[in-house]
């Protein structure tokens, strides 16, 4: 069925494009031909249209004729769509009314035959008149931009993101569940190459973002829902109750000392107890003491109440209840970093039922000055030093047969590093790694693991691990040396298995009411692999650190930065502009069948359930017109390039 | 009741303490088990290499033979013969070819009546209907533990007791199926279900050593010195075993391990059937005791169990 | 000697680019084929085809990006999914199968372009014109509005 031809004037420029065109295409045969064409009011051609006399041409003529749409026949609009697009808005002619027919890539450089190709040129440009014919004038959508963003996480990544736009000039939401942002970094002993102190370069970091007048810092918050689009997302947080008053508490610890209860530390990986209120590490930001509810005694009816008895400040408050509260944002920073594979799922190395063999984050405590051995290395199950420490690399990854096929990519250089510094504590110690491959990339990596070779005598060992159990006061560790082809049993005081890197727990439940993509490992899926690693398809939200996938530090604060950036790009805009060639619903002829919503990618379509048609967000729709394809009653069409065009078009190529 | 019951060619000949004992603890739980008539050797584990195909022919022909007595399933109690069975059965069930191949010698195989000397042939395809079952899951599924306890005439007094699976027994475990094999229970649970104490200790699927008894006698008995010297430390006073061939191995070798390893005290070998059928009243003169290389009879006494010195 | 009315239906990202390329390179093929632009292959709908069928096409053309490659994300498997089984309905119909064809073809590609647009203008050649029952096709006055 052919649509309403409105009585529009169409003009029509034919460039010669010097010889590249005219050489092959007779360009004043065809602008002649096109002169009597339906819809045709003017038909020119003209030696290089893209050249300044010849824009000021199309203008004036526009002007002349009252033209209300043109055709350049040209190159391909790759090149100066945008070019005759400004020159038609400066004539007074709204941009979407611009055709560009190539006639040059896709006609007179590619064919010989001459007349051949002057009769498709014809067919070409005719076929843009049927579709200028029927083009309405779009403006762009426009959206307001809220300029605040959310940074979901607490890790390095979400702290540098939210710095980095903070110091843009705009406010940021840094929401962290648990009682102190710090994330694992601060759970580290030393980084690599650096051996820097981790928790003295990033407790500078957590103070700053504590202290930032643009930073509002919600620790022990959740993020409960997120509803809205790019530039107005309406996030609903929960702050859970901490029983403290974070202000009023002055760290005197007296609530710690009388509190029964006894739990396993999670900040130092159970190697150690705290009490039900506690802190999670002395340099907490903010510093103060948190009431783990599911631990204590009681408190609905209270059961001991010691703590606040002791409380001077009268900070503690038993009826501290879970609030809920909604706030309005433009972006979001998802950070939510990683976790560990659990070595439960390593049968063949004990599944975390022998006491000395432990993962790496076990290590970094035992290591930390301020962890539970005071940074005298010394083994869980009995205290004694080991005087032999056997490390094994890709515990849980690089396998495709049972566990996680992909790299961890940190793991090769911690475990240099964890080598390192127990021979610097236990020169007479033995470390052994097994190693598949020494994986050292970034700067100053591979020399520091030739150091651990060759000034600290780490023995390499280059085979993977098959069985580590228990052998009275020792642990057995069953190896290969693949380089000379030997079996190699090693008989341990302490294994360290430096486990893969695994998505966060518990993150799906958060990313599935986000509503973004991940990849089938649970990593965050990135816009294009290539060319946008730091925002998600979804408009609006972007990705910083471990979440995204295993990254060490400093790319982890790169990442943080871009996404800041990209954040800061979406804030320095007036308002959202989005192109208006989407695709939107006839409300006449939509029957709520909704098979358009499965087709979309950007989750742009929603059923109005109540009205019984689709709606589309345009803002999110990127044009694709997946769903104009698939609508059986032709509701769904794309602006300027609907089903009729389309027709029109095919109508004039075939038969014109 | 009467249940399709596979041997294997060792029980018959080298270790019939075990299809003895298997037979008579059977017997106290009511099911009385039935050969397939003219069964062959299994083939060990030759049928289930990649490139034989007619292998495959002599364990399908077990399986089929069990069909055509209209049975379901088969027990067998020997880790090879239960894992060549099983595994046979597989390699037909997801590979076209190999089915196609191995029916085509089955199909022409004749059969002869042992009674009226009557010719038959032109059999009908096997396509692994029959159900290849090891005893111990046969009694954890199907007699239930439950039926055991209730039967048992003379619980184990706690004994400790080391379960050695061997490697056939739980893998490949996609194929075999019988559990997780870093962390088997299977086992273990039929021991605490006939009164005996399971010993954990980490050699409980370490390779005995097998057929390089024959080849590299000296491999093997470092091998099997290993698993009993493991099973010993961790406080058994003896290892049970499925298999003859571990048997062999860890029993009728043992003083070539004593030879070689001087500060091994020694430690008997059981077979689980054995253990079962003593715990449910079956004479220990049937056991089949006299064949055993250590000496076993201490074990089963009606009076406590012996103290265990390590 | 026929000369095949081919409609070419090219998403913007990859295969009309490759066809820019083609051009760029100056590399000579089959005039037949007349491109049409869309954004991305999955803006193709089966009515589009049949249409150009009956238009006087006696082949059909769609370009789009690799699989894993579509700039949204997964059009091209929508458009391989629905020429997929649209195949079979234009065997139903009495049009060979083969008058359709669906290639993935890449920016970079603008050789396998030409080649394809050469080939597929050759195979519609061997198939002949397009013989649609006349009689069939509703004339223009007879169409509702």
């Amino acid at each position: 069925m052919k649509g309403q031809k409105k009585t529009k004037r169409i003009g029509v420029f034919v460039c010669h494009c010097g010889v590249n065109i005219a050489g092959v295409v007779d360009v004043e045969k065809v602008a002649k031909t096109l002169t009597d064409y339906p819809g045709v009011a003017f038909s020119t051609n003209y030696i290089y249209v893209c050249s300044d006399p010849g824009q000021q041409m199309i203008i004036d003529t526009i002007k002349e004729k009252k033209l209300d749409g043109i055709i350049v026949a040209a190159c391909s609009p790759t090149l100066h769509e945008k070019t005759f697009q400004e020159a038609a808005r400066l004539a007074g002619l709204n941009p979407y009314q611009i055709e560009i027919a190539n006639i040059r890539e896709q006609d007179s450089w590619v064919h010989v035959d001459k007349d051949k190709a002057t009769k498709k040129a014809v067919k070409i440009i005719k076929a843009h008149v049927e579709k200028a014919v029927r083009n309405e004038s779009l403006e762009p959508i426009k959206v307001e931009v809220h300029r605040r963003a959310l940074v979901i996480g607490g890790g390095i990544s979400g702290i540098q993101a939210a710095l980095d736009i903070a110091d843009h000039g705009y406010e940021v939401l840094l929401v962290e569940k648990n009682p102190s942002i710090g994330g694992k970094m601060i759970q580290l002993s030393e980084t690599f190459p650096t051996l820097d102190c981790s928790q003295c370069i990033m407790t500078p970091k957590m103070v700053e973002a504590s202290r930032h007048p643009r930073i509002k810092l919600l620790t022990y918050h959740e993020v409960e829902s997120v509803s809205g689009f790019v530039g107005n997302f309406k996030v609903r947080i929960k702050k859970k109750p901490r029983y403290v008053d974070a202000v009023l508490c002055n760290l005197c610890a007296e609530c710690e000392k009388v509190c029964p209860q006894i739990v396993p530390d999670e900040f130092n990986m159970g190697l150690s107890f705290r009490k039900a209120i506690y802190m999670p590490f002395p340099q907490a930001v903010p510093g103060t003491y948190t009431l783990d509810a599911e631990h204590c005694l009681g408190l609905n009816p209270v059961r001991c109440g010691k703590c606040k008895d002791v409380c001077e400040k009268k900070a503690i408050s038993y009826e501290m209840q879970e609030t809920i509260f909604e706030e309005e944002v433009g972006a979001i920073v998802v950070a939510t970093g990683y976790d560990l594979y659990s070595m439960q799922a390593l049968g063949e190395y004990g599944g975390e039922k022998i006491p000395d063999v432990i993962n790496g984050l076990e290590f970094e405590r035992i290591l930390s000055a301020s962890g539970p051995t005071a940074g005298i290395i010394r083994r869980p199950s009995d205290g004694k030093v080991p005087k032999s420490v056997v490390f094994v690399q890709c515990s849980g990854s690089r396998d495709t047969e049972k566990h996680n096929p992909y790299c961890s990519k940190i793991c090769c250089m911690y475990t240099a590093k964890h080598a390192m510094l127990y021979k610097h504590r236990v020169p007479d110690g033995q470390a052994i790694v097994f190693y598949i491959d020494v994986r050292t990339g970034g700067k100053a990596f591979d020399e520091f693991y030739q150091r651990t070779i060759e000034e600290d005598k780490v023995l390499y060992i280059r085979g993977k691990v098959s069985k580590i159990f228990k052998d009275g006061d020792k642990v057995v560790v069953w190896g290969v040396d693949t380089l000379t082809g030997k079996k190699v049993e090693v008989e341990a005081d302490m294994v360290v298995l430096a486990m893969a890197m695994v998505k966060a727990e518990g993150v799906g439940d958060l990313l599935r009411k986000l509503k973004i993509q991940t990849d089938i490992h649970g990593w965050l899926a990135e816009a294009h692999p290539k060319l946008r690693p730091v925002e998600s398809l979804n408009a609006g939200f972007y990705l910083a650190g471990c979440a995204h996938g295993p990254k060490d530090i400093p790319e982890a604060v790169a990442q943080a930065s871009a996404a800041a950036a990209k954040v800061g790009d979406l804030f320095a805009q007036k308002e959202l502009s989005h192109e208006p060639t989407v695709v939107p619903v006839d409300e006449d002829k939509c029957s709520g069948c909704a098979i358009c919503i499965t087709m979309c990618p950007y989750q742009a379509r929603t059923l109005d359930t109540e009205r019984g048609v689709v709606v589309v967000n345009e803002i999110l729709c990127e044009g694709c017109g997946a769903c104009a394809a698939a609508c059986p009653s032709g509701a769904a069409q794309q602006r300027n390039q609907t089903d009729d065009q389309i027709f029109s078009m095919v109508t004039a190529m075939m038969k014109g | 009741m009467k249940v399709h019951y596979y041997p294997g060619c060792t029980l018959k000949e080298k270790t019939t303490a075990l299809d003895v004992s298997t037979r008579e603890a059977m017997k106290c739980l009511d099911i009385e088990l039935v050969e397939p008539e003219g069964w062959t050797c299994c083939g060990a584990e030759y049928p289930l290499t990649e490139e034989k195909i007619v292998g495959l022919a002599a364990p399908l022909r077990v399986l089929r033979q069990v069909r055509e007595e209209n049975g379901d399933f088969v027990i067998t109690t020997c880790s090879f013969c239960y894992a060549v069975l099983k595994r046979a059965n597989k390699a037909i069930k997801d590979d076209p070819l190999k089915h196609k191949r191995v029916n085509a010698y089955l199909r022409d195989d004749i059969k002869i009546n042992a009674l009226t000397k009557e010719k038959t042939t032109g059999f009908e395809d096997y396509n692994g209907e029959v159900r290849v079952l090891h005893l111990l899951e046969y009694l954890r599924d199907h007699v239930g533990y439950q039926k055991i306890r209730s039967r048992l005439k003379r619980p184990f007094g706690g004994l400790p007791v080391a379960a050695y699976y061997g490697c056939r027994l739980l893998r490949p475990a996609k194929d075999m199926d019988l559990g997780e094999p870093d962390d088997p229970r299977l086992f273990e649970e039929f021991l605490e279900a006939v009164g005996a104490t399971p010993v954990d200790y980490p050699f409980k699927q370490e390779c005995c050593g097998s057929y390089l008894s024959v080849s590299l006698p000296d491999a093997a008995t470092e091998a099997s010195y290993r698993v009993l010297r493991s099973a010993r430390s961790n406080g058994a006073a003896a290892i049970t075993v499925t298999c003859p061939l571990c048997f062999y191995n860890m029993d009728r070798r043992q003083d070539k391990i004593k030879e070689a390893f001087l500060d091994f005290p020694g430690l008997p070998v059981l077979f689980f059937t054995q253990i079962l059928a003593w715990a449910l009243g079956v004479e220990k003169t049937v056991l089949g005791l006299n064949q055993h290389a250590v000496p076993a009879d201490d074990l089963f006494r009606d009076a406590p169990a012996p103290e265990v010195t390590l | 000697m026929f000369e095949p009315q081919i409609m070419s239906f090219l998403c913007k990202w990859c295969t009309s680019a490759a066809a820019d390329l083609a051009g760029t390179s100056r590399l000579h093929y089959a005039p037949n084929p007349v491109n049409l632009r869309v954004m991305c292959s999955s803006r193709v709908d089966p009515q589009h085809i049949l249409y150009a069928f009956k238009e006087g096409a006696d082949g059909v053309f769609i370009g789009g990006c690799h699989p894993g490659d579509c700039h949204y994300v997964e059009g091209n498997y929508k458009t391989l999914r629905r020429v997929t089984l649209f195949k079979r309905m234009l065997d139903d119909l009495g049009i060979d199968s083969r008058r359709l064809r669906l290639e993935w073809i890449s920016a970079a590609e603008g050789k396998k372009y030409a080649q394809v647009m050469d080939e597929f203008t050759e195979q519609i050649r061997g198939l002949g014109p397009l013989q649609l029952n006349e009689n069939a096709l509703m004339k223009e006055e007879e169409k509702d509005e």
